[in-house]
């Protein structure tokens, strides 16, 4: 087996007493989607947190293409080609889609202050590419009619759609996304998959993190589940379905779930 | 050499100025778990406390049981009125827009003031003699004794308003969590009301406290409402114990900053701790860190 | 793009117009004396507004960096005899130091606790401000400061003055405006809109909060250094936090996050005291009574009413 592009392990994660994440060990291969799924409270997003800077996990480990990743902030992390959505949008609301997607070259640009106040040789050219590179990431994405629009102003599906344009554009090696179909409807779920199966085409690996059943089970190389911070199971789509673990956790979760949706 | 007896009496005038911080610092957390603002009006209820205990007591010669109630009534009703005439109306509810319009009040209040009472300082009779009292090698005045028991007294009220009232636990439901509040069928405007209005009544108890100690003249209470601003955030901004905590750590550090180091510098050594202290513990002494969720 | 970038360059030109047409419309020196105080206060709103506006960190202690600066060319030029330009460098590296070695614990503060730091920074200098009375001159101020000087050209006018004032405030400007619209102003307002995301697509957010302090410092003190050149004298009630409440005014009355705002609120609010001295009784009442009007009628400030004209529309400019 070739070198995975993330790897956990036993990562450990706890808030106050509460231990959120015990133990949890997991690979992700390159060009691959894995999904990461669970009960609410599983742990999902606290995962996400801690290979992306956010959190300081106490104990465990976690690797990038073989190399620690732990104690990396999220822009180094960003410069190293890890980038990620998030569950509660996070759109820069006040700036324009345009803005929004080309704040995501932020890491893999360079021209700094100095170079902004006076426009230094170099910083125009870094502009013009940026632009450029912007523009046809929304054109991907079906964004390119509301480039000048701010933000705060899309719908919900197409503010997602920002989001994932945002953190693809600077093409990373690895994409964390968190619940990229929460809140769609069924035909944007449909699309979004598409988008998700075209983005790994182009040999970008994704770790996604979802509710939706349909949407992990169809595009999903690889799942984890996780519950109350374990890992219970691993394995392809159709293994981890048949597995008792999954389905008892997944059922005697089902009421919260249906409540949440 | 310093010895116990002035280390006791500068402890006795750190506490009573820490006192009156901690009513300031309360009425800024007040109005912070009602609103989320900062009301840069708060000090300038402390003076008007002064300022109408002086027109009742003084100028209209009416009994200190009537003048008091009277002094702090008023200034509650001018800090309801505040937030009905300035923040209600306010077309955008941005935290740094709402702060500045209550900065924009306190100028406009201290040009009232001046108008009224003009800018000399005026002196308040203390509310029970001059009779200096002596224990544990500190002298101390019965003004003193009244501050700080009132204080307590008002810490104790707000506690029993906060935990036993219908009113105050709909205010505290109100900080918890406005939009879950709502649903609950609490009327949160008029939270925002009462939180003035009670820091109103705070402000103005340590202005008539104060007064016969220092005087008060229309702008005493731009630097006592920073102090008590300081006091809340050194404490942790919003928590009730944090300001009055916070209130006391200030007192005594300046006095004790003042009677042992410097006097000239005991702001300057206030705000210094108070800057360390924020370093290191980056919400304040009882602060809970704000974590947003992602 | 292009279009609005022409805006702006419109915009200035007739802003660089209406700077030169003034002097021969208005020669008096008292009206002059008004529009220096503007500029020099433009230029630290200038700062301040992609402190406050665009990078969304509070500062009540600006004042404290211009009284430095102010303080440190005034000091040293007048008491050790450096020459004045090197010293207002000098100044403005010594003072964008201290902003750096204060930025970086200070703006891991949030809310009200910044508010609070800077506000006890600005505090603290300003007490020493009054006390080191050996150095400063104390509560009275420190006087004999030398007037600048270009190629034997002395600045010793209202007039010649406003010419080196302003086009110090028009290059703030400009400055300013080519931070705003790169990559760096990019970053700057994403970590406003969140400063997990703007992290997470690689913006270093606390370098970057720490260097938007650190310039909007140094132009601070630039401004503080001509203000001590030109007046002669400084005092420490000049550089008190309410001069630094007043500058966060201008931001927010000007329009929060737009450039020429902040032009408009330091032209509006400077001279608004001086304006309101003929009711020297009333002054502090109608002074506060319109910001209160203004913040509660108007809050997205003077400027955005203005901006609706589509030649000026250069305001949070994609």
């Amino acid at each position: 087996m070739t070198q995975p592009i993330l790897a956990l392990e036993g990562l450990c994660m706890n808030f106050g007493g509460m231990q959120a994440l015990s133990e949890v060990s997991f690979a992700a291969q390159a060009g691959r989607i894995t999904a990461v799924i669970g009960p609410n409270g599983a742990g999902k997003t606290t995962a996400i947190n801690c290979i992306s800077g956010i959190y300081r996990p106490p104990r465990g480990e976690a690797y990038f293409e073989g190399q620690s990743m732990l104690g990396l902030a999220s822009h180094q992390l960003a410069r190293r080609g890890v980038t990620r959505t998030f569950q509660n949008l996070q759109v820069f609301t006040h700036m324009s889609v345009l803005e929004n997607v080309m704040v995501g070259l932020h890491g893999v640009t360079k021209r700094e202050f100095l170079w902004a106040l006076f426009r230094l040789p170099g910083f125009q050219a870094e502009e013009r590419q940026v632009m450029e590179q912007a523009r046809e990431m929304l054109e991907f994405l079906d964004l390119a009619e509301m480039a000048a629009l701010p933000a705060g102003q899309l719908a919900y599906g197409d503010q997602k759609r920002v989001e994932l344009a945002r953190a693809l554009v600077s093409r990373p090696r690895l994409m964390l996304l968190d619940e990229p179909a929460a809140g769609l409807n069924a035909a944007e779920t449909e699309s979004m998959a598409r988008t998700l199966r075209a983005i790994r085409d182009q040999g970008i690996s994704l770790l996604l993190i979802e509710h939706d059943m349909s949407l992990v089970m169809g595009i999903s190389d690889w799942v984890v589940v996780l519950d109350h911070g374990c890992k219970i199971a691993e394995g392809t789509p159709a293994q981890v379905q048949a597995h008792p673990e999954v389905i008892c956790a997944y059922l005697g979760g089902a009421a919260e779930a249906g409540a949440d949706a | 050499m310093t010895g116990w007896n002035e280390i006791a009496q500068y402890t006795v005038s750190g506490l009573t100025t820490g006192a009156i911080y901690a009513l300031v610092a309360l009425g800024f957390c007040i109005i912070h778990n009602a609103t989320g603002i900062v009301n840069f009006a708060q000090g300038d209820f402390v003076s008007l406390g002064g300022l109408m205990m002086y027109t009742f007591l003084v100028a209209l010669g009416l009994p200190v049981l009537l003048s008091f109630p009277l002094a702090v009534a008023s200034v509650a009703l001018v800090g309801a009125l505040l937030e009905r005439l300035a923040l209600r109306p306010a077309r955008d509810k941005r935290v740094v827009i709402l702060i500045f319009i209550t900065i924009g009040a306190s100028i406009l209040m201290r040009g009232v003031f001046k108008q009224i009472w003009g800018k000399e300082a005026l002196a308040l009779p203390s509310l029970s003699g001059e009779y200096p009292l002596r224990l544990l090698g500190a002298t101390f005045t019965p003004q003193n004794l009244w501050i700080v028991a009132l204080t307590l007294a008002a810490i104790v009220a707000l506690g029993y308003f906060f935990q036993r009232t219908t009113v105050g636990k709909a205010m505290r439901a109100t900080a918890a969590n406005p939009r879950a509040a709502v649903l609950m069928g609490i009327d949160t405007e008029r939270m925002k009301l009462y939180s003035f209005g009670l820091s109103g009544f705070l402000g103005a108890l340590a202005g008539v406290l104060i007064t016969p100690i220092v005087t008060v003249s229309y702008g005493v209470g731009v630097m006592l409402g920073l102090k008590g601003f300081a006091a809340a955030v050194l404490g942790g901004y919003g928590s009730f114990v944090g300001a009055i905590l916070g209130g006391l750590a200030l007192g005594l550090l300046e006095s004790l900053g003042a009677g042992l180091i410097s006097s000239t510098y005991k702001d300057v050594i206030a705000f210094l701790v108070l800057l360390i202290v924020l370093f290191v513990m980056p919400s304040g002494l009882m602060g809970r860190g704000e974590r947003s969720r992602v | 793009m292009s279009g609005r970038g022409r805006g702006f360059f419109l915009g200035l030109a007739v802003l660089a117009g209406l700077v030169v047409a003034v002097p021969f419309v208005m020669p008096n020196p008292y009206y002059l004396n008004v529009l220096n105080v503007v500029a020099l206060n433009a230029i630290v709103v200038i700062g301040l507004n992609l402190l406050i506006g665009y990078a969304g960190q509070i500062s009540l202690g600006h004042a404290a960096f211009y009284g430095l600066g102010a303080y440190i060319s005034g000091i040293f030029t007048g008491s050790f005899g450096w020459p004045p330009w090197p010293t207002m460098l000098f100044a403005a590296v010594s003072v964008g130091g201290l902003a750096a070695l204060i930025g970086i614990p200070i703006l891991r503060l949030k809310g009200n606790y910044l508010v609070m730091a800077t506000l006890g920074f600005n505090l603290i200098v300003n007490i020493l401000t009054v006390q080191l009375d050996d150095l400063t001159g104390g509560p009275s101020g420190y006087s004999g400061i030398p007037s600048l000087e270009i190629f034997g050209w002395v600045i010793n006018s209202d007039l010649r003055f406003y010419i080196l004032v302003w086009s110090a405030a028009l290059i703030a400007l400009l400055l300013a405006r080519n931070l705003v619209r790169s990559r760096v102003g990019r970053g700057l307002r994403a970590l406003h809109g969140s400063e997990v995301a703007a992290a997470a697509l690689g913006v270093p957010t606390e370098r970057y909060k720490v260097k938007i302090f650190v310039f909007s410092a140094v132009l601070a003190s630039l401004a503080g250094s001509l203000y001590a050149h030109y007046y002669g004298i400084i005092t420490p009630k000049t550089f008190d936090i309410f001069f630094s409440v007043e500058l966060v005014t201008m931001c927010i009355v000007g329009g929060l996050g737009s450039l020429w705002g902040g032009f408009l609120g330091a032209a509006f609010l400077t001279p608004l005291p001086q304006v309101l001295h003929f009711v020297e009784e009333y002054k502090d009442i109608i002074y506060g009574g319109i910001l209160v009007l203004i913040l509660v009628f108007l809050p997205e400030g003077l400027f955005t009413r203005l901006g609706r004209l589509p030649w000026l529309a250069g305001r949070r400019s994609p």
